[in-house]
């Protein structure tokens, strides 16, 4: 039963890290926004499908990449690389800005009921999938291939991949970048001021629409990234592809504790590593199963999540 | 709760289908008769692709049927969406079912959405035709799934195939080392089975591991590191193209040269396409598409419709022209078209003759074996 997890353990750990990471910054766009608004952006999943088809037509149309030709190097590999990663946030971002103003804004305006929000964040998610899905035909759409897998070394057994070790240290650099400006900017301060109390935080002068769409925007910005790391890794997605994406980004923000920016870095990444250990030590069948009863588990001994109670300090 | 939403739509958009159909009804008298053939199949939702092309092929068939017979009859399509899901298929079924101005159905194309709608297709003695369906127990008497008398199919079933399969991938390996997995639909799972026992009668060839992914995954490195430590040299995936294609890639970019082989499923131009170099050499088993069936037809189709022909384009083209010929003959009655239809026998446009046997399954098995070689699959002759 052990023994692939004993064999390939290493090889294990870094893919389960590098997806981790990935959860890390989708669920980000859920927390952040949770944090400000106490509501869940159920938009987020196809915000983060959106990034990954602007990953794609970046290398795709724009650099004219294709499923045959030669992958870049030097100078033009970084550059085409740093397009994307651009691209992606920018589509993720403005997608997120537009959710706000479109399914938020107005109804916040007019001080609608919770559910109200819930089911318009529901309508424009509908929207954007099938909008994608009438765009590419229903069909899969597969990435050309930018950055070369090749593999840099072995360590204990296991392929050291460039693709892998781009994402993981990328995508720290993204978070490290995003909590130092949720904690030290002035944006931030005020982001924290409304998750704390909003009422307060208005009559101090804070402009809640403008804090409430920039934390949108960040949100779509981490979402954004992860689809570029995400086409990087897997160099493939679909309409479709957000719902799973999705489902597990939230559960890694409510592992955590959602509405807490640390919480969604333990959450993805615990639940990254959880997930391909669970499905080698017992069959990729048994996944889903695994993760949620760790789930259920954590919230019975820890009802806000692993870092819930932090909340009060760092939310944001 | 996406999905839920959508179930609804799809309610809607059928309940708006069935009373639009009845209200033509009424004013269709004059000659050239009208007569309305259904098609069912996932035309929306993440396997629409496969019942788009389906359609388009069924649509192909009604054309030129129309375009020939102009003076008798008019034939109109009645698309009936199930999205492959058998909840979605028993709430869209029953207005079919009731409505006796449709003559046949070509489909479903899913076995689980044939399964969910039998009922009520039995119950109004409508005459089916799948292009797709290719779970067993659909013709199996002593299951309860058994679509007969109304079922029919124009596919060859799994328990074909998997042995075929299983002989595919490891052709010309006399000690073939064989890794399984499947995807955990309905239609992967038991084809993963009849691949084990067909891997049985293979001399040399040994199971070394299993397993099932849900078909939403696309980190496949768990599989991989069980791939690895089984230190298998063929694996055998029985789900659909568009995860294979992501599953090769990252087996090939682990370092695995190991032989890759999937069924029908797998058999799609897209896969080469969507996996690029990490195809080649894959072998895959499959009826032989429009293309290698009839390139004429191919150009033909591609004429008329705009696009190239899709997935069990031959299969759907056949089950379509095999319900029109009934019409040409005379049969404009439920009744009388599902008698037509269990006496037929005929050629269809790839070459293959079609019989049925009274359980509805065609008389003989054809599964051709194809290799991806540059990008494309190739069709390297029946699987002996």
């Amino acid at each position: 039963m052990f023994e692939v997890l004993i064999d390939q353990f290493w090889s294990l750990t870094i893919a389960g890290v590098a997806l981790g990471f990935i959860y890390v910054l989708v669920s980000l766009g859920y927390t952040m926004v949770y944090g400000v608004l106490r509501m869940i952006n159920f938009a987020n999943s196809e915000i983060f499908m959106w990034g990954t088809f602007g990953t794609i037509v970046t290398s795709r149309d724009i650099f004219g990449y294709s499923q045959t030709s030669a992958p870049a190097t030097g100078p033009k590999l970084a550059l085409v690389l740093f397009s994307q990663l651009l691209m992606s946030m920018a589509v993720a971002g403005l997608t997120a800005v537009f959710v706000e103003f479109v399914a938020y804004r107005r109804l916040r305006a007019k001080g609608t009921n919770r559910l109200a929000t819930l089911i318009s964040a529901i309508g424009i998610s509908i929207v954007l999938s099938e909008l994608m899905r009438l765009l590419t035909d229903s069909r899969p759409v597969g990435s050309p291939r930018v950055l070369e897998k090749i593999i840099l070394t072995e360590v204990w057994g296991a392929n050291i991949r460039l693709d892998t070790v781009v994402t993981i240290f990328a995508a720290a650099a993204i978070y490290f970048l995003l909590e130092r400006f949720v904690k030290l900017s002035r944006m931030g301060k005020a982001i924290r001021a409304v998750s704390m109390n909003e009422d307060a935080a208005k009559l101090m002068g804070v402009n809640l629409n403008r804090v409430i769409t920039t934390t949108f925007l960040v949100g779509g910005l981490a979402t954004g990234a992860a689809g570029f790391f995400y086409i990087t890794v897997f160099e493939y997605t679909k309409f479709n592809i957000g719902f799973t994406m999705g489902m597990a980004a939230f559960t890694a923000a409510v592992l955590g504790g959602i509405g807490n920016i640390r919480g969604a870095f333990y959450g993805g990444l615990f639940l990254g590593l959880l997930e391909v250990y669970a499905s080698a030590v017992l069959g990729t069948q048994w996944k889903a199963v695994t993760v949620f009863i760790v789930l259920v588990l954590v919230l019975l001994f820890k009802p806000n999540g692993l870092f819930g109670e932090a909340v009060q300090t760092t939310r944001a | 709760m996406n999905k839920k939403i959508q179930r609804s739509l799809a309610v809607v958009s059928a309940a708006a289908l069935v009373f639009g159909v009845a209200a033509a009804q009424t004013s269709a008298n004059a000659a050239p008769k009208t007569v309305y053939l259904a098609y069912q199949g996932p035309l929306s939702g993440g396997e629409a692709s496969t019942g788009t092309d389906e359609q388009n092929a069924v649509k192909y068939a009604i054309k030129l049927f129309n375009a020939k017979n102009k003076a008798k009859y008019n034939v109109k399509l009645v698309s009936v969406d199930d999205q492959g899901d058998p909840a979605v298929a028993g709430t869209v079924a029953p207005g079919i079912g009731k409505n006796k101005a449709i003559l046949g159905v070509v489909g479903p194309a899913y076995s689980g959405a044939t399964i969910a709608s039998l009922p009520f297709y039995k119950a109004g003695g409508l005459a089916l035709i799948s292009p797709s369906a290719t779970r067993v127990s659909l013709t199996d008497p002593a299951s309860p799934d058994f679509g007969g008398p109304i079922f029919h199919r124009v596919v060859a079933t799994d328990d074909k195939q998997g042995p075929a399969l299983a002989k595919w991938a490891t052709n010309g390996n006399k000690a073939a080392k064989v890794f399984v997995f499947d995807d955990q639909s309905s239609y992967a799972v038991p084809l993963a089975g009849y691949v084990t026992a067909g891997l049985k009668k293979v001399a040399g060839a040994s199971l070394v591991g299993t397993d099932s992914v849900p078909n939403t995954t696309t980190d496949f490195a768990p599989t991989i590191a069980k791939i690895k430590t089984s230190g298998a040299d063929v694996v055998i995936y029985t789900g659909y193209y568009s995860q294979a294609a992501v599953f090769i890639k990252q087996l090939r970019d682990s370092g695995s040269k190991a032989v890759f082989a999937g069924g029908d499923g797998v058999f799609n131009q897209e896969f080469p396409k969507l996996a690029g170099v990490a195809a080649e050499g894959s072998r895959i088993t499959g009826v032989s598409g429009l293309m290698d069936a009839n390139p004429k037809a191919e150009a033909a189709f591609k004429k008329s419709m705009g696009v190239s022909s899709g997935v069990y384009a031959v299969e759907s083209f056949d089950a379509a022209n095999i319900f029109l010929e009934a019409i040409l003959k005379g049969n404009t009655t439920r009744a009388k078209v599902l008698a037509y239809v269990k006496a037929y026998k005929g050629t269809g446009i790839g070459g293959t003759t079609y019989q049925f046997t009274a359980n509805g399954d065609i008389k003989g098995d054809g599964f051709s074996g194809f290799e991806s070689v540059k990008g494309v699959l190739i069709n390297k002759g029946p699987v002996k």
